[in-house]
């Protein structure tokens, strides 16, 4: 998977990562605009703020004068990072036309993005939305009277489609909708779902059956696949004579009261780690641990020690 | 603009020794070995050859023993697939959480086949906990397959001990290691150190030979089905026509790796001890993943919290250094390594982890240009994200708790 940027994206990166002048990197304190989309663990983030011209009278004419960003991601989400402020400033946009800004925008403007980083541009088209949805809240603008969908809580109501990424189904079905995709690998590159375990992929309810349901063909009905019967339970065996429990609690006390004694004498000690069937797993501690004879010692000493006053089939194995 | 190869874990540049050895095989001894007339008794002979050096270097095996395939990826197949088909009374396996994916992803697709599958978690520095691993041999165990040396973090596996221990338990359980990293750089001996080691993969690409071609250790009387059929080469356990001058040149690639090896290693561990000293005096919050382990003397797996490694590996190579990362974005997946999330990295290091891997072809230069060049593109990165305080240089305090986050919110 080598680079395919274009020429535009590299440039862009290339101006931010070096602080050129003209780029848009930073955050506005008090910034009339905030939004973050993304997080650490999906491996990236933006946060977006712009500072926009007041209108005297009526806040829907306010106009985005600045706008900053900072990322943590890829070279394609810091180029479309810079992307989106530039479209911004170099526009004339009102919050509210600004929300006519798309991911596909952000692609147009670098000359293109590879498929597998199409999320690069979604990312600073979510966090524009919630920049402006943030704007409206604190200057008392209801998007909604004016004909702008909030599904704020979608994610938070809908069901989990995708568990890696945390996307729930209206969330997936609205981008389905809106980013026009038509298979699984567009919902992928756009939004990320699928693109970890891929368990989603064709479960009922999964990416398939979403995408049927938004482009309204018939939805698969998979037939629940036949579970195999695992693989046997273990059958250790105890010595016939003794109750597991019984045998387990004898090596305790040989071991106590006989062997840790002796090796106490060289400042030495013994841990016992398991118990299958007649074996026994010890590890040494102490003066023991580093020995180079430990592996007699357990031999000699504690293999004997069980097989003389236990049973003799007892294997003695150093962890 | 010069290139410095600083990711030979990947794959290594052919050395010219063996570029020599193998060229007859694809001008004028094109014959098949398989093939009766005169001229194709030296294409047999050199294959004989190859695989007595390989039995040879590898502590004294025999040749009958060496089996070639086309990578390391179908050696661990064949030993995982050949060993299960040989053996259907058993069905539970037994692996690591760190696994190269030519075993970690035929573990998890043999769990969907309805196998039973025990990952052994390891701990912080990458060790394998011991413990664990006893506790998860059972019965009905099969097959234990544990790798050498990890190809990520360059951490190395206690695979005398823990072939031993499974010997000792039951001598019917089949033990393969996936030694691809560790082939010509530690020492193997099949004779002595590994003799319960029934199963062992390397590669020929990553000790300077070309890609395609690889090696599978049977030991004599393990019971192992071919996983590639039609054909009677390789004994019967491996059809398909041999890749007379890759094999060729793997044994030379062998042999060369076992003479040069003293000089090699001394070299390389100095280079990478420096490269690892220096990025951690000039670098704040950069950590050496697995650090407490023992590790492999070319491998060198930096984690920068708060930045992405793809980021970084664009510019490194924007200077013509190559290098890899654990990244999601660089992953081809959209997930990061399962090795560094099996050790319980936070995904603030995670997606900012490096790995510089050197080869005998290094220099001392190179090494000075990347400690010069590296902790700029660490800052430069630093000074966009969103969870770094640039004027303290340090971690937002809104960000410090992400330093030790390692599940998803």
């Amino acid at each position: 998977m080598t680079w395919n940027y274009s020429k535009k994206t590299t440039e862009l990166f290339m101006a931010a990562v070096s602080g050129a002048p003209g780029t848009h990197l930073g955050e506005i304190e008090d910034a009339d605009g905030f939004g973050e989309h993304g997080s650490i663990s999906c491996g990236d983030a933006l946060r977006f703020t712009f500072r926009v011209e007041r209108h005297p009278t009526d806040p829907r004419l306010d106009k985005i004068i600045e706008a900053r960003y900072l990322t943590f991601g890829c070279t394609s989400a810091i180029a479309a990072s810079e992307a989106l402020c530039a479209i911004i400033e170099e526009g004339d946009f009102t919050p509210i036309n600004a929300l006519e800004i798309t991911n596909q925008d952000i692609v147009n403007y670098l000359d293109g993005l590879p498929q597998a980083k199409i999320h690069c541009s979604v990312m600073g088209a979510e966090a524009l939305e919630a920049a402006v949805f943030n704007w409206a809240q604190k200057r008392g603008v209801d998007l909604a009277d004016l004909g702008v969908d909030i599904r704020h809580d979608e994610q938070e109501e809908g069901r989990l489609v995708c568990t890696c990424f945390g996307l729930t189904e209206p969330y997936i079905m609205r981008k389905i909708e809106e980013l026009e995709m038509k298979t699984i690998a567009d919902i992928t590159n756009a939004i990320k779902a699928g693109g970890a375990c891929m368990s989603c992929h064709h479960t009922p309810g999964g990416l398939q059956d979403l995408l049927d349901k938004v482009n309204g063909s018939r939805p698969t009905t998979m037939k629940q696949l036949p579970v195999l019967p695992m693989a046997r339970a273990p059958k250790a065996q105890p010595p016939a004579e003794m109750s597991p429990f019984k045998f387990a609690k004898k090596v305790e006390e040989v071991i106590d009261s006989y062997v840790r004694p002796q090796l106490a004498n060289d400042a030495g000690d013994i841990e016992i780690v398991d118990i299958k069937d007649t074996k026994v797993y010890c590890t040494m501690k102490g003066a023991c641990a580093n020995c180079v004879g430990s592996q007699n010692t357990i031999k000699m000493l504690v293999e004997q020690a069980l097989k003389d006053q236990i049973d003799q089939r007892i294997q003695v194995i150093e962890v | 603009m010069t290139i410095i190869y600083m990711d030979n874990n990947a794959t290594t540049r052919v050395a010219p020794e063996v570029f020599e050895a193998l060229r007859p095989f694809l001008t004028d001894d094109y014959f098949n070995p398989s093939s009766l007339y005169e001229p194709a008794h030296g294409p047999a002979e050199a294959i004989t050859a190859a695989r007595r050096t390989v039995a040879k270097l590898l502590g004294k095996a025999r040749p009958d023993e060496i089996l070639f395939t086309s990578c390391a990826t179908e050696s661990n197949n064949t030993a995982v697939f050949g060993t299960i088909a040989a053996n259907k009374e058993r069905s539970h396996i037994v692996t690591t959480g760190v696994e190269h994916p030519a075993i970690f992803s035929v573990g998890e697709d043999l769990q969907r086949r309805g196998l039973d599958v025990d990952f052994v978690p390891v701990d912080l520095d990458g060790n394998i906990d011991k413990m664990e691993f006893v506790r998860a041999l059972r019965p009905d165990t099969l097959l234990v397959s544990v790798m050498h040396a990890n190809n990520e973090t360059g951490v190395i596996y206690p695979v005398e001990e823990l072939s031993r221990i499974t010997k000792e338990t039951d001598p019917s359980i089949v033990f393969h290691t996936d030694a691809t990293q560790t082939v010509g750089k530690l020492p193997i001996d099949l004779r002595d150190s590994f003799k319960n080691v029934d199963l062992l993969s390397f590669s020929g690409h990553k000790l300077h030979a070309p890609k395609g071609v690889g090696a599978l250790y049977i030991r004599r009387g393990t019971r192992c089905r071919p996983f590639l059929l039609g054909g009677h080469q390789e004994d019967g356990r491996r059809a398909g026509t041999e890749n007379v001058a890759f094999i060729v040149g793997l044994a030379k690639a062998l042999e060369l790796a076992m003479a040069r090896h003293d000089e090699d290693e001394a070299r390389i561990l100095a280079m990478r001890d420096r490269l690892e000293r220096e990025l951690v005096a000039r670098i704040p919050y950069l950590e050496v993943n697995g650090r407490n382990a023992p590790r492999l003397s070319n491998t060198l797996n930096v984690a920068c919290h708060f930045i992405e490694g793809e980021g970084i590996l664009y510019q490194l190579s924007a200077q013509g250094i190559c290098a890899s990362s654990g990244s999601a974005c660089t992953s081809g997946s959209l997930e990061p390594s399962h090795v560094l999330r099996a050790m319980h990295i936070p995904f603030s290091a995670i997606h900012g982890s490096v790995r510089f891997s050197l080869s005998r072809y290094n220099t001392d230069a190179e090494v000075d240009t990347v400690i010069e060049v590296f902790p700029g593109i660490v800052d430069s990165l630093r000074r966009l994200s969103p969870y770094w305080d640039v004027k303290k240089n340090e971690p937002r305090p809104e960000a410090m708790e992400m330093l030790t986050q390692t599940e998803m919110p």
